[in-house]
């Protein structure tokens, strides 16, 4: 075998085996960093001033401006209000689906009910249509019937269920709750909630969480509802925050791409705690359904 | 992916209990998840216009669509940047999570976290930070191209917005980018519990990495194959957001890069037309029912109706 | 026992809700102050005069929500016939047309007060009445007009062997023609540079300085016979085919590069361009300066203020437009953003009619940009001008691009405009 390529696979046998190719980590190395550079870009045009990245070859290093553009989103949005506002509406949302989309996989999983497979073909088929339809006809019932337009319940309320959320832990329950735990949970005398509260709730938690999480990331990156349903900009969620950055014609590109790094930067913050947590939940499910 | 049917034995209660279970997913699912959509099916079948009223047109929308070149169009480029997206992303993903798959692979955690990064910025980020790397003269793709010596072999300057296949490549890398980590997890997840003594006795049998990942890993990922096709199919069908941020709602000067979706969206905005977008939804809609039936029973098929 | 989990189980529910309702209820509105919403786009309303306004009427808040053009657009026609509308909804020129006859959602500011036909002959005549009715309703009171002119790179030109003075480049140009051919020369010298930044931009400057645009005067489309947009088209498809143009979206990164790197000898400017050509390569100052639009008269982009009928305010929203449009605010936007403006007196006063900018070699701004204004003929508006023109763009750019000639272009811009319309 060539010197070349033994380099990259590591010899096939012998004492000096390599368990782990250099190949891998070569392209483990790669896509880590081809996963981390455009973020590392935004915050490198934010932090220039327009004429720098207008240059060739671009600037590849940060330069002085962030805060100064920071500044400059804060004259433009209310940032902070936007942040806290987008923080505490996927915070009830989360919980919401949590709660609700968990009780309704159980009812799925476990439970009969008439019109259950009526229902899960009709949800299926909802899945299917594109969401951008929904919206117009939604702001319709919003600003005519609710009267919810510019308030947070627009928001909220429809996104309390998810389809998504229901066969999450729809699935989720099927896997990790064998029939036999309940069948014997009823003979000890259980009732049903009871049964529900102590024997399914601990064991699908964490991955309920997972859900929850999912439901989080979700809401904070969603902007055509809200940027349709929210008027006042102490309301503003952070992406239509972030899109209120433009010109009437023209995009001033610092301006924007700090407005985005700001928007990006919570969810990496959230992300260094939780991470390990999203990969397992999603490994999780992946393997138990 | 295993559909179970696992209800339990019905009891007297079950009935009712299961109800109240799901009531409060039925009663908002109901309102605004089903009504909306009932209504714009309604709404398919008329010219409608917010401000100047509406007016029953029967299946002229229908007829029309089928006789719009643009409609057929978005149905091109909406498979076409499905393929480029998810083939490579597919192949990527195989080959990422394998190298993951590895014992002994160092700070595997640190990996499977960081492939996920792209995952949770927004699309929004994302296509500004794409549109400004895929600039036609200056954006950093055709830099790095340049120096990479590319246009000796004639590529030179590419026009990622106004031709069309570069167009698709460069949307469906922003797809591939966001959803890359995700689809490496799934792999991975299934990968690892594949039995370990498949693969010993295959290197019994001399089989060499390759081939063991070729004969044994491959056919063992066939479910989750599946599933990751059919899911993918679905979100193809539904693409808006990538083209609509990178080049705007009409998808181009000969539309391009418009998909189904973003055709959708442009009649309502641009073209003021509800009663036509509704009809283009109604078409998704089957079209997506269509193509995952087909996709499912395919996929069936090839794996011996073992799923 | 099941009355007890039912209850626990409901007594989850409510609480749940109630939780929701107290945290998602909007504030009440105290009965003094008030918030005046308006609903925008890009740089309209400029903050720093809402703030001089604040000052002024302390109890008054103005909340602005920015979208982008089509989404504006998009938002007030599903807003307006509801309650959850803006006090004041701005409107940009390609959408009046559609805009100016919704006199069932849009407020007839003549019947305030004071009536708005009181303040008709402050403004220029031709914006004013872009917003007025069929019927007669004055339905907005306009903010800015582009105005249009030659910005050129005096440096490039003389590269060229091309004369520099603005009077002797304006003498080089009185017809498109000429400005073509002048293309011309300057491209076959200057090999591998543009003489212009984006041929399409011909489009809307000839075609803004006809009689009639899309519609005549009684209503009807005349796209598609209408001689001076036919002239616009092939004016643009001769400068592409010539290369005088380049394949860059104006306002792209690409095009910023472009402006620092001096690729463009000309960009044909509205007075609001020459602030962004300022902000975005400051290192060219000195290099420039502004010549006239062959035809003079021209006008790229511009808006209006409406109050929507279901306003909650009108009277604080008719008070705040009056202020922002009125002479004093609109000469502060010039100065500050080179916006200009509608009204008329201002074109002769010194700080604006004579404003000098040493960025642009102290060109005569005030004046050039007047005199452009003023010669633009008032061309009906109608209802499907924003569709036209992006149509028209579409095929202008398949041109530019090459990938097609211009008559087959052109041909299908109307059947897609056929299309679109029915």
């Amino acid at each position: 075998m060539s010197p070349l390529l033994e380099w990259f696979t590591g010899p096939r046998t012998g004492k000096k085996r390599r368990k782990v190719s250099r190949t891998s980590y070569i392209a483990l190395s790669v896509f880590a960093f081809l996963s981390i550079f455009p973020l590392y870009w935004l915050f490198v045009v934010a932090s220039n001033s327009n004429t720098e990245i207008s240059k060739i070859p671009p600037s590849l290093v940060p330069g002085p401006n962030f805060l100064k553009e920071l500044k400059a989103v804060y004259a433009a949005v209310p940032l902070t209000n936007a942040l806290v506002n987008t923080a505490v509406i996927a915070l009830i949302v989360a919980v919401c689906q949590v709660f609700f989309c968990t009780m309704a996989g159980y009812a799925y999983a476990k439970l009969a009910f008439p019109g259950k497979s009526a229902s899960l073909v009709a949800i299926i088929g909802t899945m299917m249509l594109p969401a951008q339809l929904g919206i117009v006809v939604l702001y319709i019932m919003m600003a005519n019937f609710f009267h919810w337009i510019n308030d947070f319940k627009a928001i909220v309320i429809p996104s309390m269920i998810g389809a998504f959320g229901v066969f999450w832990m729809r699935q989720i329950i099927d896997a990790q709750v064998p029939n036999e735990l309940l069948e014997a949970a009823k003979i000890d005398g259980g009732k049903n909630f009871r049964i529900y509260r102590s024997v399914v709730v601990p064991i699908i938690l964490p991955s309920a969480l997972v859900l929850g999480l999912f439901s989080f990331l979700g809401t904070w990156n969603d902007f055509l509802w809200p940027s349709l349903v929210l008027n006042s900009p102490k309301r503003f969620t952070i992406q239509v925050a972030v899109n209120q950055l433009n010109g009437t014609y023209t995009v001033d590109y610092a301006l924007k791409m700090c407005g985005a790094f700001m928007a990006t930067l919570p969810l990496l913050v959230l992300f260094v705690f939780v991470g390990r947590r999203l990969v397992t939940g999603i490994m999780d499910g992946a393997v138990k359904g | 992916m295993a559909f179970r049917s696992s209800t339990v034995a019905p009891k007297n209660r079950g009935d009712r209990w299961g109800l109240l279970y799901v009531s409060p997913f039925f009663f908002i699912f109901g309102i605004f998840g089903l009504l909306p959509i009932l209504f714009t099916v309604y709404v398919s079948f008329f010219h409608w216009d917010p401000l100047a009223g509406h007016n029953y047109i029967g299946l002229d929308n229908f007829r029309n669509l089928f006789t719009d070149p643009y409609f057929y169009r978005a149905v091109r480029n909406t498979f076409s940047i499905f393929l480029i997206s998810f083939v490579p992303q597919t192949i990527l993903a195989l080959l990422l999570a394998n190298f993951l798959a590895n014992p002994h692979l160092k700070f595997k955690v640190f990996w499977r976290t960081i492939l996920l990064v792209p995952w949770v910025t927004s699309i929004l980020s994302v296509a500004i930070i794409f549109s400004e790397l895929f600039g036609q003269n200056y954006g950093m793709v055709n830099v790095a191209m340049h120096y990479l010596g590319l246009s000796h072999i004639g590529i030179h300057d590419v026009n990622w917005v106004g031709q069309t296949i570069p167009s698709h490549i460069a949307i469906s890398s922003m797809i591939i980018y966001r959803n890359l980590g995700y689809a490496s997890l799934i792999y991975l997840a299934s990968m690892l519990a594949i039995p370990r003594d498949l693969y010993e006795s295959a290197s019994l049998d001399g089989a060499s990495k390759l081939q063991q990942f070729r004969y044994v890993t491959i056919p063992q990922l066939k479910n989750t194959l599946t599933f990751m096709l059919i899911v993918g199919t679905i979100g193809g069908l539904q693409t808006f957001l990538e083209p609509l941020t990178y080049g705007g709602v009409q998808g181009g000067d000969s539309r391009q890069f418009s998909t189904l979706a973003l055709y959708l969206y442009e009649q309502i905005i641009i073209n003021n037309k509800f009663g036509y977008a509704a009809a283009i939804g109604v078409a998704i809609t089957i079209l997506t029912v269509i193509i995952s039936g087909v996709n499912f029973l395919v996929t069936r098929r090839i794996s011996g109706g073992e799923s | 026992m099941f009355r007890g989990n039912l209850r626990k189980f409901f007594v989850a529910g409510i609480s749940l809700f109630t939780l929701l309702g107290g945290v998602l209820s909007p504030m009440s509105q105290a009965a003094a102050p008030i918030n005046l919403s308006i609903w925008t786009y890009g740089n309209v309303i400029d903050p720093v005069l809402i703030a001089q306004y604040k000052k002024l009427h302390p109890n008054i808040t103005i909340v602005a929500k920015k979208s982008d053009l089509d989404g504006n657009a998009q938002a007030l026609r599903y807003a307006l016939p509801s309650s959850a509308v803006p006090d004041i909804a701005a409107v940009e020129i390609s959408y009046m047309g559609e805009f100016r006859n919704y006199t069932q959602y849009l407020t007839d500011l003549s019947t305030l007060t004071p009536g708005a036909p009181s303040l008709a002959s402050k403004y220029l005549s031709w914006r004013w009445n872009n917003m007025v009715a069929d019927s007669g309703q004055v339905l907005g009171v306009p903010t800015d007009v582009g105005g249009l002119a030659v910005a050129y790179r005096v440096d490039l030109f003389k590269k060229a062997g091309l004369p520099t003075a603005p009077d002797a480049v304006s003498a080089l140009w009185p017809t498109w023609e000429k400005f073509i051919e002048t293309g011309k020369g300057y491209v076959a010298k200057q090999k591998g540079k543009a003489f212009i930044d984006i041929a399409q931009t011909i489009y809307t400057a000839v075609v803004n300085q006809g009689a009639q645009k899309y519609y005549d005067g009684s209503g009807n489309l005349v796209y598609d016979n209408n001689p001076n947009i036919q002239a616009a088209f092939n004016y643009t498809a001769a400068a592409s085919q010539a290369n005088l143009g380049t394949n860059v979206a104006q306002y792209s990164p690409d095009w910023n590069v472009g402006l620092n790197k001096g690729l463009y000898a000309t960009v044909l400017a509205p007075a609001w361009m020459l602030q962004y050509i300022k902000q975005y390569a400051p290192k060219t100052t000195g290099l420039w300066n502004i010549a006239t639009l062959p035809g003079n008269a021209g006008n790229q982009g511009g808006s209006a203020l409406t109050i929507p009928t279901h306003a909650a305010h009108p009277q604080e929203a008719w008070d705040f437009i009056r202020w922002y449009t009125a002479p004093a605010q609109q000469q502060f936007d010039f100065i500050n953003n080179l916006t200009f403006p509608t009204v008329t007196s201002l074109y002769t006063d010194p700080k604006v009619g004579d404003l000098k900018d040493p960025f642009f070699n102290n060109a005569p701004i005030g004046k050039i940009y007047s005199e452009s204004v003023k010669s633009v003929q008032p061309f009906q508006l109608g209802k499907k001008d924003r569709l036209i023109d992006s149509t028209i763009g579409q095929a202008l750019s398949r041109v530019q691009l090459g990938k097609q000639l211009p008559q087959a272009a052109w041909t299908q811009a109307m059947s897609d405009i056929r299309r679109a319309i029915n």
